[in-house]
């Protein structure tokens, strides 16, 4: 657990300027490592969501540094950036964003094609994939017709798929019951031990800190431990 | 990323429906209007096209076929004496008025020719030969006046009022020979016309002297002198006349902008309605689209996504309007309206379609690629 994969170098994210200048983030400095499930915990507000973001590559910062695989990515482009998300990350959101057109297997086909997998993989894949999760007979159900935690079940496996080194989570049990919370927390850190996977999460979830890691805390936009 | 286009386009088939009928009606009306527009201007058209004559001398002023301004007849002659000219025939064109055997009259454009040559006679025939009019007072009549005129039967009389009645004997059928104005269009031979002008003050006048050069590069030319040995007359080559009444039937009258703007209109309430329905299936989808974007799409994975949606809705929308506008074809031209679909209007039609499609598209591919992926965190 010692190599870190992803690394944060006092980032900042500011918002406007002047008398109106926000301060979202200021100077954090995190790492994640291989088999690490990290923990970012916090009220609301305090910036959880913005560290992630910048994290996953998806938020700029405003000043600091970005390494993925030792490699800074501070300077990339939208375009290099895409690549480096499609290529590193796999992503597990709060409201689940699973695609209502498309049944929970196709949910994770779509990343699959996405990342450039034949046609005969995707398929195969993405079975193995709901399979893993404790989903094979409801692959073909729609995200209307699956439950929360079926839906966060989908939205793992879609995470997963494509094999990405690093799984960032945003609430993953928020919108879930305490036992279903639970289950999924479990998924994720098996996940990450069986698949060698770096997973970050971000929640204010007590029941978190049973599966993390390490634990950091922030608050009003920086890092307390 | 096609096929996501094609499940999200599918899946939804309220949107899509609601997508296809602004497409069908689009393509419907445009071809429709369009149809209708050509078929008229065809109808125009049709004796200048149909005669093999490479110069038109008409009256000063002289506007399209329908109105004629009769001229001195022996005026031929001056055309005859150019070396360059093949032949030169007069032809007639008058409006007259037939007698039903109810009593009721119909107005009829009655076109006197040489059935000796065919020039300026009917091209097609459904019964008959043009020649059947030769030696008295015979007359062919267009196979599409039956609904105007009821039956129309072979060997029956038909009385004739050009400046005096006269009964003429119905003795061939033409396909095809329909006047701008839709009266029913009469063939008769170029003497029977001139002997109806007899003591009127239109004796020895005609409508148009047609010319078959012997060599037709040198149409221009030819025309050029003929101006000059006919000053009274405006000569034109046998597109020029053709583009005089398209170009009088269009502009001068402002029916062609009728059309158009109807068509114009069309396009735009079908793009409208596209435009729309792909611009709300956007915004629905505004977090598939951050949630992809997020996961390391691009921009123009995104945009393809989209634009396929509003390509396969215009080819599907198009296809659907083709198949019902080529069933209500057959409606329409019964009703006495004619109608000409080409290859070409499809075509055109269809490259219009998509393109007002796509572009209404645009809209949702500016707003995909505004859109900031870190709204996919947000509930």
């Amino acid at each position: 657990m010692d190599k870190a994969i992803l690394e944060t170098r006092a980032v900042s994210k500011i918002y406007g300027e002047g008398a109106g200048r926000v301060a979202a983030l200021e100077a954090a400095t995190v790492s994640l490592s291989q088999d690490e499930v990290l923990l970012i915990m916090g009220p609301s507000g305090s910036g959880k969501t913005t560290l992630l973001s910048i994290m996953g590559c998806i938020l700029s910062p405003t000043s600091g540094e970005v390494l993925v695989h030792g490699r800074n990515i501070s300077a990339y482009r939208e375009l290099e950036l895409a690549n480096i998300r499609r290529r590193y990350f796999g992503f597990v959101f709060q409201a689940f964003n699973l695609f209502r057109s498309l049944t929970a297997q196709e949910n994770v086909e779509v990343v699959l094609r996405m990342k450039g997998r034949s046609k005969q993989k995707v398929h195969a894949e993405a079975e193995n994939l709901m399979e893993r999760v404790g989903l094979a007979r409801r692959a073909h159900a729609y995200p209307r017709d699956l439950s929360g935690g079926e839906k966060q079940r989908t939205a793992i496996a879609r995470a997963l798929a494509g094999d990405p080194p690093i799984i960032l989570a945003d609430e993953p049990t928020a919108n879930l019951d305490s036992r279903t919370g639970r289950d999924i927390l479990q998924l994720l850190r098996s996940h990450a031990k069986d698949l060698h996977k770096a997973v970050a999460i971000v929640s204010h979830d007590p029941k978190v800190e049973e599966v993390a890691h390490r634990v950091i805390l922030l608050e009003d936009g920086r890092l307390q431990s | 990323m096609l096929w996501l286009a094609f499940r999200m386009l599918f899946q939804e088939r309220g949107r899509l429906v609601i997508t296809l009928i602004g497409i069908v009606f689009s393509t419907v009306l445009t071809l429709v209007e369009i149809g209708i527009y050509l078929g008229m201007m065809g109808n125009a058209t049709s004796v200048v096209r149909h005669t093999d004559a490479d110069i038109w001398i008409v009256s000063q002023n002289v506007p399209n076929f329908d109105f004629t301004q009769p001229f001195p007849a022996n005026r031929i002659n001056r055309v005859r004496s150019l070396d360059e000219v093949q032949w030169a025939e007069k032809i007639h064109v008058w409006f007259a008025f037939l007698k039903l055997a109810d009593g009721r009259r119909e107005q009829a454009q009655v076109i006197g020719f040489n059935p000796d040559t065919g020039i300026g006679g009917p091209w097609s025939m459904a019964l008959g030969k043009p020649y059947d009019v030769k030696g008295g007072s015979y007359i062919i009549m267009d196979e599409s006046s039956r609904q105007r005129l009821g039956k129309l039967e072979p060997g029956t009389m038909w009385e004739l009022n050009l400046f005096r009645e006269q009964s003429f004997k119905l003795v061939g059928l033409s396909r095809e020979a329909l006047s701008f104005t839709t009266i029913p269009v009469v063939f008769t031979s170029y003497n029977e016309v001139d002997r109806s002008l007899m003591g009127t003050d239109f004796e020895g006048q005609t409508s148009f002297i047609v010319v078959k050069l012997k060599d037709t590069s040198t149409v221009d030319e030819v025309a050029r002198k003929l101006r000059a040995v006919l000053p009274d007359n405006d000569v034109y080559t046998k597109q020029g006349f053709i583009d005089r009444t398209v170009n009088y039937w269009t502009i001068q009258t402002g029916m062609g902008m009728a059309f158009f703007l109807t068509a114009i209109l069309a396009v735009l309430i079908g793009g409208a309605i596209v435009g729309q329905t792909i611009y709300a299936g956007t915004i629905e989808h505004l977090r598939d689209y951050g949630t992809l974007k997020a996961m390391g799409a691009k921009n123009g994975d995104i945009n393809l996504v989209i634009l396929t949606q509003a390509a396969v809705s215009a080819v599907l929308g198009f296809a659907l309007g083709v198949v019902i506008t080529i069933a209500s074809r057959h409606g329409i031209v019964s009703a006495g309206v004619s109608m000409q679909l080409p290859l070409l209007l499809f075509a055109a039609v269809f490259a219009i379609v998509v393109a007002t499609c796509l572009s209404a598209a645009y809209i949702s591919v500016r707003k995909v690629k505004m859109l900031d992926p870190v709204m996919v965190f947000r509930e």
